[in-house]
């Protein structure tokens, strides 16, 4: 689906966009991040949640969903695994108890900041444009499986950009999942083709 | 940002679109307030340009939301509020004031970066929709959700007492054909033992009259100076048949026969009294010890073997009570009281009274049931009987024919020590309507 160069060439935008998201989270939470170095697979429908199981090594799992639209269109998609994210409240600045809409609320910032920030770092470095839909819940501490419905999509292979997420001192953990059908797979390519083409 | 700065078309659609929008720069100052936020804050953008923006509206949870903005000032990227989680952002009047539903505008917001040339974010323009009416109708639809997913158990519920109700009547209507059977029986051998009962009294008489006669003869004999050869024969018979043994055993044969056609028309009367075909289930006042002896009669051959059975009988009155029923209750709590005992060991019952109740009790000395069965026994079928020797049916039964008679049943058991069953029954039948 990708040639060796592109793939390359993803892995590398990849690295340098998480760098930059890393940055400007520490910046926006005033902790000390980490992100990894993304993992770039390409699967079929019905290997992404066992994928996405192996990833979260946690039974029932809480998931956030954001579509990104522009020159190319995909899904981010942020789990949370028996971590939760109440821990988070004083870092968005949120008094008082944390209720359950609350936790949901941070769930869903936190994605947003996580989705824009790694999303909107990789599309700076190819010079692609695109913007965000408001994120929403998908999945509130449910299994993996009853999760994904994959059964009748009208795609083969996707992209799928695995970051993981920590911060340190919080014990905060999470995943982002950056996935693209082949189609805008196609497109993605023929960015990347374009940025390897000015280097 | 001055609308001015904006093309005439621009400008009228940020001013007059039905959506609220405002911006702020990185001080927090307002730089836009359109119409719609004018009408429903009920603050003009002339007032407010320049204003910060939590001087202007103290109520705003001013930690989160100046993070939040900030955060769209240092990410340069979207950040998003749903009604769902935060129903709103400015306290607006819905757009409802006759119809109502909810007590606040619901919104959702986006915040959106404003950049400039140098893809700095210079400021935040944050756009406020009205969710209201997708809100009420959530709330309609979640509320229908509820009553639905109510109705269903309540469903549920009825199709579960609709079974046990319907396995109770096909079991008390198995017990009601047994004790028809048994009384159709007991008839059928009440007349042949009526019959021999009379011939063996006959027998007894004509017995005693023929022994009578051969003592007569004997005497006459005696009488005889020399007994002759033919008496000498007779003599010889006597010894041969034993005469002076059967003499003897006659009586006792008889006697023995009268015993046990006495115990015969015993069990009979028994049976018809259990099943009490004779009084088509009519409320009348009944001996409970009367009661209780023919059940202990009937199921005597079950319990023989277990257990002895110590009678505690105080004084108590008549109860009007449908007996017939009464006696299926006594029958199970004894012939579970004897399922209980593993080797041999008692079954007390002990009756009493109070007031207007009576107390019967029915203590084993068996092995007593688990703390966390005890709330189950009632329950229809549930046993802890091997398969197929019990139907756990029978506490349940009894359970609901006490109810019937407007008394309760009360079980306490020590595992290892034993069970007492308390059956507590008013004296007079309180009217309960008869649909049970």
């Amino acid at each position: 689906m990708l040639t060796t160069d592109q793939k390359d060439a993803l892995q590398e935008i990849a690295n340098i966009g998480m760098g930059q998201a890393g940055e400007v989270i520490a910046r926006v939470l005033n902790e000390f991040v980490t992100l990894s170095i993304p993992r770039i697979l390409i699967l079929q429908p019905n290997l992404i949640a066992p994928a996405l199981q192996r990833m979260v090594n946690s039974e029932n799992v809480s998931a956030v969903r954001q579509a990104f639209h522009g020159s190319v269109r995909g899904e981010g998609l942020v789990l949370f695994g028996s971590k939760r994210c109440t821990d988070l409240a004083d870092l968005m600045g949120y008094e008082g108890e944390v209720d359950h809409e609350t936790e949901l609320e941070i769930l869903l910032d936190i994605s947003n900041i996580l989705v824009g920030a790694c999303l909107g770092g990789i599309a700076k470095q190819i010079n692609i444009d695109i913007g965000f839909s408001a994120p929403s819940l998908m999945a509130d501490r449910v299994p993996i499986k009853e999760m994904m419905q994959v059964d009748n999509v009208p795609w083969q292979h996707a992209l799928l950009v695995e970051v993981n997420f920590q911060l340190e001192k919080r014990s905060f953990a999470c995943h982002l999942i950056i996935l693209m059908p082949e189609e805008e797979l196609v497109k993605f390519a023929a960015a990347l083709d374009v940025f390897l083409e000015s280097l | 940002m001055q609308s001015g700065e904006l093309s005439p078309l621009l400008s009228f659609l940020v001013e007059r679109l039905e959506v609220g929008i405002f911006a702020v720069d990185t001080e927090m100052r307002i730089v836009l307030w359109n119409r719609f936020m004018a009408v429903h804050s009920s603050q003009q953008s002339s007032d407010l340009i320049g204003k910060n923006l939590f001087e202007a509206f103290p109520d705003l949870p001013v930690k989160w939301l100046e993070k939040k903005i900030k955060n769209v000032f240092i990410l340069k990227n979207y950040a998003f509020t749903s009604w769902e989680q935060r129903p709103y952002l400015f306290r607006f009047h819905h757009n409802r004031p006759i119809t109502g539903g909810v007590d606040t505008m619901q919104q959702n917001c986006t915040f959106l970066p404003v950049k400039n040339d140098q893809d700095e974010v210079e400021y935040v323009c944050i756009t406020l929709f009205d969710f209201t009416d997708t809100a009420i109708f959530q709330q309609q639809l979640n509320t229908a959700i509820e009553e639905l997913g109510k109705e269903k158990a309540e469903q549920q519920e009825l199709i579960k007492k609709l079974e046990d109700a319907q396995n109770q009547l096909q079991q008390s209507e198995k017990l009601a054909s047994i004790g028809q059977l048994a009384a159709g029986v007991a008839h059928e051998i009440n007349n042949p033992v009526g019959f021999v009962n009379s011939n063996v009294g006959s027998l007894d008489g004509h017995t005693k009259s023929l022994l009578e006669l051969i003592a007569a003869y004997e005497n006459a004999a005696a009488k005889l100076a020399e007994p002759s050869a033919e008496f000498q024969a007779v003599e010889e018979l006597k010894k041969k048949i034993d005469f002076e043994y059967l003499k003897e055993d006659i009586g006792d044969l008889i006697r023995e026969s009268k015993d046990g056609l006495g115990r015969v028309k015993k069990i009979v009367q028994d049976l018809k009294d259990f099943s009490h075909v004779d009084n088509k289930q009519e409320w009348q006042f009944a001996d409970l010890h009367k009661c209780i002896d023919s059940t202990l009669n009937v199921v005597w051959n079950e319990v023989k073997f277990k257990a002895e059975v110590e009678k505690n009988y105080g004084t108590i009155p008549e109860v009007e009570c449908l007996a017939s029923q009464l006696n299926q209750v006594f029958m199970n709590l004894i012939v579970n009281a004897s399922h209980a005992i593993a080797e041999r060991g008692k079954i007390t019952i002990t009756t009493s009274a109070e007031n207007d109740w009576v107390c019967v009790a029915v203590t084993d000395t068996g092995s007593g049931i688990a703390p966390e069965h005890l709330k189950n026994i009632f329950d229809p079928f549930f046993t802890t009987k091997p398969v197929g020797t019990g139907t756990g049916l029978g506490l349940s039964v009894s359970y609901n024919i006490i109810a019937k008679h407007g008394g309760r049943i009360e079980v306490d058991s020590v595992v290892g020590t034993g069970t007492t069953f308390s059956i507590h029954l008013p004296v007079k039948h309180p009217q309960i309507p008869e649909d049970a």
